[in-house]
């Protein structure tokens, strides 16, 4: 749940860092992609992932996902090592280490049961960290919700995605998919209330996906003083 | 959209509540309103007695009676609120409350080992709440669900749930926004309408 779903990132050469008044300006580009992506979601990877989740008991799935969320951590590391978190950097180590060995290459993790807590660091949030801002909304192809900024950390990520380099692409575009349809295997009911509650889902998940991103920017710290949403502004400001 | 500071207003404000929420005689206090829900929605989620229908419209009634509807009807459209005849504001409200007890019933009777654990609280600008958790155990372990909760008449009631960052109020608002935008006052009422039948049989394919 932590990681989205990830993949090799090829051509992304969109520039426009940092002009943030509107969290949509490409709109009407991101809406085509969204619902081609739907498409795909529907006609492919949904059926697959139902199949997937009828035929594997739940504890294979969460196995599976341990597998995936270890082969994550190395990235974390490097993360945290960047956002200068020593302390979270060695318990990457140690979860790391504990689980490829006694949790068996990581599909057992054994790392949370003896107490070493799981960090959900990428390159995206540490360009949040160190002062980037988010950029324009931006629907990736096939990959989903994103931002020009988080965009830019996909490339990170899966430069630093170690296994990528000695294993033929093959393997790594094997695993790749085992790994999307086993997310969207947990997200089936999820993801089916949400399309059927929201009236207008794009827009449910682009609040959702950037909300989400900058609380996991600031490591689940919530400020305070937030904002006016929860005020209806003074009556002086009405029109009729 | 756009979360203007509120300035010097919200710096007083602040300085007022820091510390710990004021337990108000006569009620219970937030985080004691949050673990009643919680454990009444155990109670509900664990009785062996219950189909699935059943169980839905048990949580939707705890829903009822915990969440502040009308607050947040008014918030979550924002100044269109005033814009609705007070005909619209009803069937607003009405579609809305509809809409929020089921999704709630719906997601909650999907949760069954899990846990509600009381993280702690802490005082908001105006006097509101918000009351941190974290659900442990299951599928959705380690997921940080924050309640913020106004006080209405001496009782405590939710107005927000922001589940890992995203706010359930402000997903709503840019959705009504969205729609507000396309069609006015009237596309949004016939969009919540429709949205019922639309929600009817979910799929052909039983797993």
């Amino acid at each position: 749940m932590k990681r989205g779903v990830r993949a090799a990132l090829g051509a992304l050469a969109l520039a426009g860092l940092g002009c943030a008044s509107t969290p949509d300006p490409w709109e009407g580009m991101n809406r085509g992609t969204f619902w081609f992506n739907e498409r795909v979601d529907r006609a492919v990877l949904e059926p697959v992932a139902t199949g997937w989740d009828w035929i594997l008991p739940e504890r294979v799935q969460t196995s599976v996902s341990n597998f995936f969320d270890n082969l994550f951590v190395p990235i974390v590391f490097v993360n945290d090592f960047l956002q200068a978190k020593p302390v979270a950097a060695s318990q990457d180590v140690g979860r790391f280490v504990v689980n490829t060995t006694a949790g068996v290459a990581g599909f057992f993790d054994v790392a949370s049961r003896i107490g070493i807590p799981e960090n959900d660091e990428d390159f995206g949030q540490t360009f949040g960290r160190w002062g980037c801002p988010p950029g324009p909304y931006l629907v990736l192809p096939l990959l989903g919700p994103s931002s020009v900024r988080d965009a830019f950390g996909r490339v990170g990520d899966s430069a630093s995605t170690i296994y990528g380099y000695f294993v033929p692409w093959a393997v790594t575009a094997g695993l790749t998919t085992v790994d999307t349809v086993n997310v969207r295997a947990a997200l089936l009911e999820e993801i089916r209330q949400d399309r059927e509650e929201s009236l207008d889902f794009y827009v449910f998940v682009r609040n959702a996906y950037l909300e989400n991103r900058e609380h996991r920017v600031r490591d689940r710290v919530v400020p305070s003083d937030e904002d006016d949403l929860y005020y209806i502004e003074d009556e002086e400001e009405d029109q009729p | 959209m756009k979360r203007a500071p509120r300035g010097i207003v919200a710096a007083i404000a602040l300085a007022c509540v820091a510390g710990t929420a004021p337990a108000r005689a006569g009620s219970a206090g937030p985080s004691a309103v949050i673990r009643e829900t919680a454990d009444a929605v155990v109670a509900v989620l664990n009785d062996g007695a219950l189909d699935t229908a059943q169980r839905r419209k048990r949580i939707e009634d705890i829903a009822y009676e915990r969440f502040d509807f009308d607050t947040i009807s008014r918030l979550v459209l924002g100044r269109n609120w005033k814009a609705l005849s007070p005909a619209q504001q009803e069937e607003f409200l009405r579609e809305f409350r509809a809409l929020l007890s089921e999704s709630y019933g719906r997601r909650i009777d999907r949760y069954e080992q899990e846990e509600v654990k009381i993280l702690g609280e802490r005082a908001e600008q105006r006097g509101d709440v918000t009351v941190q958790t974290k659900i442990v155990g299951g599928q959705a372990n380690d997921l940080q669900v924050d309640y913020r909760l106004r006080q209405k008449e001496g009782v405590w009631l939710v107005i927000d749930v922001v589940v890992e960052g995203a706010s359930l109020l402000s997903n709503y608002r840019s959705q009504f926004a969205e729609v507000w935008s396309q069609g006015g006052p009237e596309t949004l009422l016939k969009r919540m309408r429709e949205r019922k039948i639309a929600t009817e049989p979910a799929s052909a394919d039983a797993g």
